[in-house]
């Protein structure tokens, strides 16, 4: 089962700030609920996990991750996944094109193409979920996004910095595991709130 | 001979033939007594869980069991290396295949068996499945059938990659299993070519389950000291079972006894042998200890006998008044990964041929291809799905597309193309012999209850307001009873079936058949054949079927067999007891046989009434001893019955519906089911059955269907996206009846209980798609759900207020 999404999020940085961020998977990782990077293999190639937890089970997916196509002049890049849950029982895959856009007022925005497919278990019992969820999780991982960028482009405009500095925020907020039934919860939270709008449209 | 009153009591009090007497075995199932599968507790018994494949196509890099085995009560991980040893990690299919017990080197579709985890309990065998670490290089799957013969398509069966066939003839292709046809290809296309008018439509009967209430299972239990292994499991047709189980584990046949209990429905799904019952036989072979294994219901649904799969094409040539005078019809049939569709040896497309219906076709020519895809195998399921169901289905859309092009009236085509009642028995052209019909008087009946006339005026009136109300007509003749074992068989065994019948000293009987119920109340049917036939009360006579150890050899109970076979078994074993009967009874009353005559429940002097001798008094003789010289004791019977020819049931049904055209909601208003059986041996069990069939044609019809993604995976096997319909959604049924006899039946009966699943679902496609007839709709493919329905307003453009 594949879906496509396409989202953009508005940033409250510079682009250059943004596109530096974003190069750093380690700390683009972080902002991704759930998710961490546990291994490097090579210059864009790393392995990591996401754990998603459901009520007492917890779910583990491993698998590894590529950037390629890093485009500094377009700042845009690709990066790909591929991974399995512990027990073999399903696997999901995703190829994702990010872009950093300038946007009015020296701001940025974060724009995603992404391909996400998912097989075996999580295809057969989640796939009527996928865009839903997809989209939660993308919004949870864009204000990490945000929030890191932000705390970057502060660090640097305050007296003394130094480059050095840009590895701090490595140690994200967003390590945690992915709660699916906090999940769900955002999930129903805003299909009321989108269906109550509507209702007064 | 004007029969006595007392002979009509006495003949009542039998509730035999036509009696609609409360089944027998109610009385335990109301009560919660039955015994089901996994209600059988031995002791010492360990439980075996599956763990299955994620993948719709894998290949299996290794499996990890450490964690598993870890896990407390845990004591064994199958996997296909340990079933090597004893050469059964493959097994033969009902379908001359081979099938995978659990999957060796690779998997062929989603939920595959990989390996059992056998343990002390039902919880840590599952724990320990989830343990299981199998790690897979994902392959790329064929979903859709039209591509598996493509010529860079991905191989499924690496296995037979390079044999020439699989039982079926000459592949083409290393995901072709075989391409069957029938009839005049010559003939019928040069009457195409020439024919005033000619209809083409694709048809699609999609994968549907017919979800038994009751998942399939099985206990096995090896003797070790003994040598004895004993299986009760949920099978159709144990007999055929245990033969399989000695071919494969060299046991000798009679140290295997197969016990079928009690049976939530089948439907067909408890046909084939699954690998879960060989690796939980397996394994107690091993282990000398007995393993229970039960199939959750996702695992039934994913995994066990599906139905249909048919991707139609069908084709009629007519004259201008609409008189068929050719058919072609094709099909690709989506076996899955391995062909374990039930056929026998000489007809893989199973009984397809019948697809000329109902009706007088001179030239008829049909083809079908079986592929490999990477889905579950079974197909042989659903309340007929020897390719009947598809075979109709084709021809009673077919018909209704004929009429829609020529203009003629539904029911008026039919009447211009039936079999004339004087000429069967008939011969099709693709070489069935119809034994009886009289499909114009009961068409006729049924169009009169309705009142079709007044349905189509209003139907008019509708349709000028812009309002959707359908029509539906279906006049179908089903196929069953197999059958002839010069035509049908399974793995070589002839599909004949037997009844083993003993009076006891007291008069009442017991007998044993090779038959299986699994709700279609054999207990009482079997009874009132019998009790009719001898004349002792249908109370008295014991019915047992499905233990091996005890009944005699039959093909079991599928395809609407047992009526036809079983039943016909269970007539003539009794009647050898009445011709022993008859010899006691003259001897007894000092007459020559042949001045004795038969009345209900005694043999009486020809003119001397009062002089006579009751079974019950002939059965007490039997066993005392004051017999004709030279006769041996006892009043048993035994008959092996092998049909000289199916039986043809027929029906003609009447659907109407109301579509919303707004929301797409189909009500079905009204459904009108007139059935002809034959001789009806309990009425009340017919209309049971056709209530149940047209609840399940009902099914598939408006919301059954398995669907995968591109990937091969399940979207939809748990019981939260497969529809069952309840009392809620239900319509009310409407049903009557003609009686034809079958002419080659002892008793005249025919199988019934497939005849309203095959003709319902035409029907109700039938009713759907002439909703839309008026607006140049000529078909819409099943399940004919709101959503879909609304997509077809929606591209008519007839949606919006």
């Amino acid at each position: 089962m594949t879906i496509q999404i396409e989202k953009t999020y508005p940033m409250p940085c510079s682009p250059e700030i943004a596109w530096e961020f974003l190069q750093n998977l380690e700390a683009v990782a972080g902002c991704m609920p759930g998710a961490k990077i546990t291994e490097r293999l090579g210059a864009n190639r790393y392995k990591g996990t996401v754990t998603a937890r459901v009520g007492p089970a917890t779910m583990s997916f491993r698998g590894e991750v590529e950037l390629q196509d890093v485009d500094p002049a377009a700042r845009s890049l690709r990066l790909l996944g591929k991974g399995t849950d512990s027990t073999g029982t399903s696997a999901a895959a995703l190829s994702l094109r990010a872009r950093i856009d300038a946007a009015a007022g020296g701001l940025c925005a974060l724009s995603g193409t992404s391909e996400v497919s998912v097989s075996g278990k999580a295809a057969t019992f989640g796939g009527r979920m996928m865009n839903t969820v997809a989209e939660q999780i993308l919004q949870q991982f864009a204000d990490n996004f945000a929030a890191q960028v932000s705390a970057l482009q502060a660090q640097r405009a305050a007296p003394g910095s130094g480059a050095g500095a840009s590895a701090a925020p490595t140690a994200a907020a967003g390590a945690r595991e992915l709660n699916v039934l906090a999940l769900a919860w955002a999930i129903f939270r805003n299909w009321l709130r989108r269906f109550f709008s509507r209702k007064s449209a | 001979m004007a029969a006595s009153s007392d002979a009509l009591e006495r003949d009542a009090k039998l509730q035999g033939v036509g009696s609609s007497r409360l089944r027998k075995e109610d009385a335990r199932f109301i009560r919660g007594k039955g015994t089901y599968i996994d209600d059988i507790k031995l002791p010492g018994m360990l439980f075996g869980a599956i763990v299955r494949s994620p993948y719709a196509h894998a290949r299996i890099k290794s499996i990890d069991k450490t964690k598993a085995l870890a896990v407390p009560g845990v004591v064994a991980v199958l996997v296909a290396d340990d079933l090597k040893p004893v050469k059964l990690h493959w097994m033969p299919t009902i379908g001359g295949d081979v099938q995978a017990v659990l999957a060796d080197k690779k998997v062929c579709f989603q939920m595959q068996e990989v390996a059992m985890v056998i343990a002390s309990d039902r919880y840590s065998a599952a724990d320990g499945a989830d343990l299981v670490e199998v790690e897979y290089e994902e392959l790329p799957a064929i979903v859709d059938p039209h591509k598996a013969l493509l010529p860079d398509a991905p191989i499924i069966r690496e296995d037979i990659a390079d044999k020439d066939e699989v039982g079926h003839g000459k592949r083409t292709h290393p995901n072709h299993i075989f391409t069957w046809e029938a009839g005049d290809k010559a003939g019928t296309d040069a009457v195409f070519a020439s024919a005033a008018v000619t209809v083409r439509e694709e048809i699609l009967n999609p994968r549907v389950h017919p979800c038994p209430l009751e998942t399939c299972g099985c206990v096995a239990s090896f003797d070790k000291v003994t040598g004895q292994l004993t299986v009760y499991i949920t099978s159709q047709a144990p007999h055929l079972v245990r033969t399989v189980v000695a071919m494969l584990s060299g046991i000798p046949e009679s140290k295997i006894r197969i016990v079928g209990g009690d049976i939530g429905g089948g439907f067909g799904n408890k046909v084939p042998i699954y690998p879960g019952y060989v690796v939980a036989i397996v394994a107690s072979i091993v282990t000398g200890v007995p393993i229970k294994w039960i199939e959750s219901r996702i695992e039934n649904i994913s995994t066990t006998g599906f139905a249909r799969d048919y991707h139609g094409i069908g084709e009629l040539a007519a004259d201008k008044d609409g008189r068929i005078k050719a058919l072609r019809f094709t099909a690709l049939a989506d076996h899955g990964a391995f062909n374990s569709h039930v056929s026998a040896t000489k007809l893989p497309a199973g009984l397809f041929s019948i697809c000329t219906g109902s009706y007088d076709i001179p030239k008829a020519y049909c083809r079908v291809d079986a592929v490999y895809t990477n889905k579950a195998p079974g197909g042989v399921a659903y309340r007929c799905s020897l390719r009947v169901t598809e075979a109709v289905y084709l021809i009673e859309r077919m018909v209704d597309v004929l009429a829609q092009k020529l203009g003629i009236d539904k029911a008026e085509i039919r009447r211009r193309n039936f079999v004339k009642a004087d000429k069967f028995p008939y011969t099709t052209s693709l070489g069935w012999t119809l034994d009886s019909g009289n499909y114009q008087v009961a068409l006729d009946k049924v169009l009169k209850a309705v009142d079709y006339e007044g349905l189509r005026r209003e139907q008019a009136a509708k349709r000028a307001k812009g309002e959707l109300m359908g029509i539906g007509v279906c006049t179908f003749t089903e196929i069953v009873g197999a059958g002839p074992t010069k035509v049908c068989d399974i793995l070589g065994i002839g599909l004949f079936d037997s009844c083993d019948i003993r009076v006891n000293p007291t008069g009442s009987a017991i007998a044993r058949l090779g038959t299986m119920s699994q709700g279609q109340g054999h207990a009482t049917t079997y009874a009132q054949i019998i009790a009719t036939e001898l004349g002792l009360s249908s109370d008295d006579v014991q019915i047992e079927e499905g233990d091996t150890d005890k009944a005699p050899y039959g093909a079991g109970t599928w395809g609407s067999r047992s009526t036809p076979v079983g039943g016909a078994a269970a007539a003539l074993a009794a009647r050898k007891i009445r011709a022993k009967a008859q010899k006691i009874a003259a001897h007894l009353l000092e007459v020559g046989e042949g001045d004795l005559e038969w009345e209900v429940d005694r043999f009486k002097v020809k003119g001397n009434p009062a002089q006579a001798k009751t079974m019950k008094e002939i059965a007490l003789t039997a066993h005392t001893g004051n017999l004709p010289a030279g006769m041996e004791p006892g009043l048993d019977g035994t008959e092996y019955y092998d049909p000289p020819n199916l039986t043809y049931p027929f029906g003609a049904y009447v659907c109407v519906v109301d579509i919303d055209r707004f929301t797409g909601e189909t009500k079905v208003r009204r459904f009108y089911a007139l059935d002809d059986c034959g001789t009806r041996i309990n009425p009340m069990i017919i209309e049971g059955q056709i209530h149940g069939g047209l609840t399940e044609a009902f099914a598939v019809a408006f919301g059954q269907a398995i669907p995968f993604d591109e990937n091969g995976n399940h979207l939809g096997n748990s019981l939260m996206d497969y529809f069952l319909p309840t009392a809620v959604e239900t319509p009310h049924w409407e049903t009557d009846h003609t009686v034809t006899p079958s002419p080659h039946h002892p008793i005249g009966a025919k199988g019934v209980a497939e005849s309203p699943h095959v003709g319902g679902i035409p029907c109700f496609s039938n009713a759907v798609v002439d909703a839309f007839a008026h607006l140049g709709v000529t078909h819409m493919d099943m399940p004919h759900t709101a959503y879909r329905v609304w997509q077809q307003c929606k591209a008519l453009g007839i949606n919006k207020r």
